[in-house]
């Protein structure tokens, strides 16, 4: 059975997790990290030599890199669906996968750490938060536009290019702050947002 | 002809063109960004939103993201080989062309920006020393891995080489001082036999 270690409410965990929900694959979670602890041990650091999460096991074959374990199990169990037949579309669904290591993951960091993760810990740095802000907005007329043109990332149907993008959106959308109206992301979202899956994996978990 | 947009010394137009070379594609690049501007023009902004470099255009199909125009290629003229057949083969692959996300690229370039595009007076040197020592740190769990390996996968070369690959260069190309990593030097040593890496990634800093 496949094994999952991770906390669920880290957005990386979620990614996997999502992904594990929409493939209807069976699967035990182990939670480490965060409060749970267990990174640094000799076996745990023997299957993730980052001390980071998630770590998936599957079939004996260890793997890291929440994306990497999100193209692998919708390569080998979600063909047709998750992971599209078509190239193009697979690539273009893979592209939109690797689009918010770029920038936007950064940005989102910043006021989620300083507005919603350690709220009641530290006192924000309101000028970096702003800054954030900004910057992390200054990537969304682009996603709009694009999926103004297209109902997902990929084209028509929901795939793998959704699940990291659907994960960091519905974070930003979350966030406590004003921002600008993207009409085809929020219609994007609330299509994400109606799917079992992320209900069960991502939606209720956002801290 | 697969046409290629983007100025050579970028570190992600150096991946794509590394595997172009490697596959022996006739190509033609057109150089934009950095001097040659060129990503704010109407007609690149419709091939590539992001304004951002590399691009390519395959037989009209077009593609944006180094990584996803490496994984793309490597699928469509290196199957089995650059882009292994097996499902684990090719996470692990992916694997480690996704690792650099994590820390390497933020803090190479926070490195490489304040030692080669910065004046002496206006250096962060902390920043930098920070950065270099968070670097150095990744790397050694890269080093960890090339014990057991004399590529990303094992035996043989792939696309899980590509990005760490152009990543090493850069690190041993600046002028800093670095802890010994000799799993990562001896797999280093061994990229530098290719012609293509020479050719392509190993750019002079500028």
């Amino acid at each position: 059975m496949l094994k999952v270690w991770g906390r669920n409410n880290s957005l990386n965990v979620q990614k996997v997790m999502w992904c594990v929900g929409e493939l209807g694959l069976e699967y035990e979670r182990v939670d480490v990290g965060g409060p749970f602890g267990g990174l640094d041990t000799p076996e745990y650091l023997a299957m993730n030599p980052n001390g980071q999460i998630p770590t998936t096991e599957d079939d004996g074959n260890v793997l890291w890199e929440s994306h990497s374990i999100v193209r692998y199990l919708s390569l080998k169990y979600g063909k047709g669906t998750l992971c599209p037949e078509d190239l193009g579309l697979r690539h273009t669904a893979d592209r939109w996968m690797d689009w918010p290591h770029n920038g936007f993951m950064q940005a989102l960091r910043v006021p989620f750490r300083a507005l919603v993760r350690d709220r009641d810990k530290a006192e924000p740095d309101m000028d970096a938060v702003k800054t954030a802000i900004v910057a992390g907005e200054g990537f969304l007329p682009m996603l709009d536009n694009c999926l103004t043109n297209s109902p997902y990332a990929a084209g028509e149907n929901f795939t793998m290019g959704d699940i990291p993008l659907g994960c960091i959106l519905n974070r930003w959308y979350s966030l406590p702050i004003e921002r600008a109206s993207h009409p085809a992301i929020e219609n994007w979202l609330e299509r994400i947002r109606e799917r079992s899956a992320f209900q069960e994996h991502v939606l209720p978990k956002s801290s | 002809m697969l046409k290629v947009w983007g100025r050579t010394n970028s570190i992600n137009v150096q991946k794509v063109m590394w595997l172009i070379g490697e596959l022996g594609l006739d190509y033609e690049r057109i150089n934009v960004g950095g001097p040659f501007g060129g990503l704010d023009q109407p007609d690149y902004l419709a091939m590539n939103p992001t304004s951002k470099i590399p691009t390519i255009d395959d037989d009209g199909f077009t593609m944006w993201e180094s990584h996803a125009i490496v994984r793309y290629l490597a699928s469509k003229y290196a199957s089995g080989a650059w882009h292994p057949n097996s499902a684990q083969d090719r996470a692990l692959a992916d694997q480690w062309m996704d690792w650099p996300y994590n820390g390497v690229y933020q803090n190479l370039i926070i490195a490489f920006l304040g030692l080669y595009r910065t004046s002496k007076e206006e250096r962060d040197s902390d920043a930098i020393f920070r950065a270099l020592n968070i670097c150095g740190g990744e790397l050694s769990i890269l080093d960890s891995h090339l014990a057991s390996c004399a590529y990303i996968l094992g035996d043989n070369i792939s696309i899980g080489d590509i990005p760490v690959g152009c990543v090493t260069y850069r690190w041993y190309a600046m002028d800093i001082e670095r802890p010994h990593l000799p799993n990562l030097e001896a797999w280093y040593a061994r990229l530098q036999e290719r012609p293509a890496f020479r050719e392509h990634a190993m750019i002079p800093l500028a």
